[in-house]
């Protein structure tokens, strides 16, 4: 009982950091998303306390261990653009494919090339 | 209680939400079940796993998809608090991600450039009509910022919304793939690359392989909804 109150209050801190980065984000209209800011308070906050609450990190854990699951309505909402896409489908289909692939590509080749260059002039790791 | 002028809650869409949310969690420890089965391959998806049946049980039950997007909107919001979790990874291996400045910022620009780039000369290759391009050209960062982005564009945002979510699914289940053919071992480039090219959903399978490429990931996905959001439209309108 005790360890549930405490795992909810972690839920509780991190939707508190995910309203007040969206709130900030909605105050000052910041271009960017308020849950982006809401990663950089609670990192802040860690970053001051030097550790982890343990309910916190088994919480955080928990919640990105089953991240998929709070993507499937956006899966399911999917759908309703089916009728939208017929149009263009073979077009969106390769362009999908296609480009996530080649971004996938280069953006590793990209890390892994300077991250090399880096390790070998001994500026790295 | 029939006099109550103001109803607070609609108990009946609250009941009706919960039993979505319940359907969702359903099928969702279904599809983990068929992942675990087939040894966590990424070619078992579980959004595409999950959604699927759902999508076919309400075309063939006839039922609006906002009826479940009732207890959808609920696990939407709740992707807020979960991605805020991110934090602790990134604290925990903050050295790490502090060493990969360079290699991540290189990444960064190349990726999202490529993502972005790529997308529109097909689509306009293949012929696709402007509004289909518009709406194409932020499909790798995470959906909020892709629908404003088409929409400072001219594109769909709901439109822009689904290419989002497929080009995630994409990337999660042929990251691996991709990565091990062209010899992207470096686990951090792998997470990084997943991130940049398929934001939040590409994350969750990026955790789902190790914690490193999972934090390098999420703070792709971050950086490039950022970097996507303010350079994009103004490279845009100085184009078009």
């Amino acid at each position: 009982m005790r360890s549930f109150f405490r795992l909810a209050l972690a839920f509780a801190l991190l939707a508190a950091c995910d309203i007040a980065g969206r709130l900030l984000v909605w105050g000052l209209s910041l271009p960017v998303p308020g849950t982006v800011v809401g990663i950089l308070i609670l990192l802040a906050g860690l970053v001051a306390m030097r550790r982890v609450p343990a309910p916190l990190k088994e919480t955080a854990e928990f919640l990105l261990a089953h991240l998929n699951f709070f993507y499937i309505p956006a899966g399911v909402g999917v759908m309703g653009y089916a009728v939208l896409l017929a149009d263009d489908l073979w077009p969106i289909v390769v362009a999908l494919f296609a480009s996530t692939f080649l971004a996938m590509i280069a953006a590793g080749f990209a890390f892994q090339f300077v991250a090399r260059l880096m390790h070998e002039k001994g500026g790295g790791s | 209680m029939s006099d109550v002028g103001i109803q607070l809650i609609y108990w009946d869409r609250v009941l009706e939400a919960g039993f979505w949310i319940l359907v969702t969690l359903f099928f969702y420890h279904l599809a983990r079940r068929i992942q675990q089965a087939l040894d966590g391959s990424p070619l078992a998806n579980p959004v595409l796993l999950a959604s699927a049946p759902i999508i076919g049980l309400l075309w063939g039950a006839d039922i609006w998809v906002g009826d479940y997007q009732q207890g959808g909107q609920a696990l939407i919001w709740l992707l807020g608090p979960a991605t805020v979790g991110l934090a602790v990874p990134l604290y925990r291996n903050f050295s790490r991600v502090r060493a990969a400045l360079i290699p991540m910022a290189i990444s960064l620009v190349v990726g999202s450039a490529v993502a972005v780039l790529s997308a529109v000369l097909i689509g306009d290759a293949m012929g696709a009509s402007v509004e289909t391009i518009r709406s194409l050209a932020p499909k790798s960062v995470t959906t909020p910022i892709a629908m404003g982005i088409a929409d400072a564009i001219g594109g769909y945002p709901s439109l822009a919304a689904a290419f989002v979510i497929v080009t995630g699914i994409i990337g999660a289940v042929f990251g691996a793939m991709i990565f091990n053919a062209f010899g992207i071992r470096d686990p951090r480039a792998r997470g990084f690359a997943m991130g940049v090219a398929a934001h939040g959903i590409g994350t969750a399978r990026a955790f789902q392989e190790d914690e490193v490429s999972g934090t390098f990931s999420g703070v792709a996905m971050a950086l490039n909804g950022i970097v996507t959001a303010l350079i994009l439209p103004l490279l845009w309108l100085a184009f078009s």
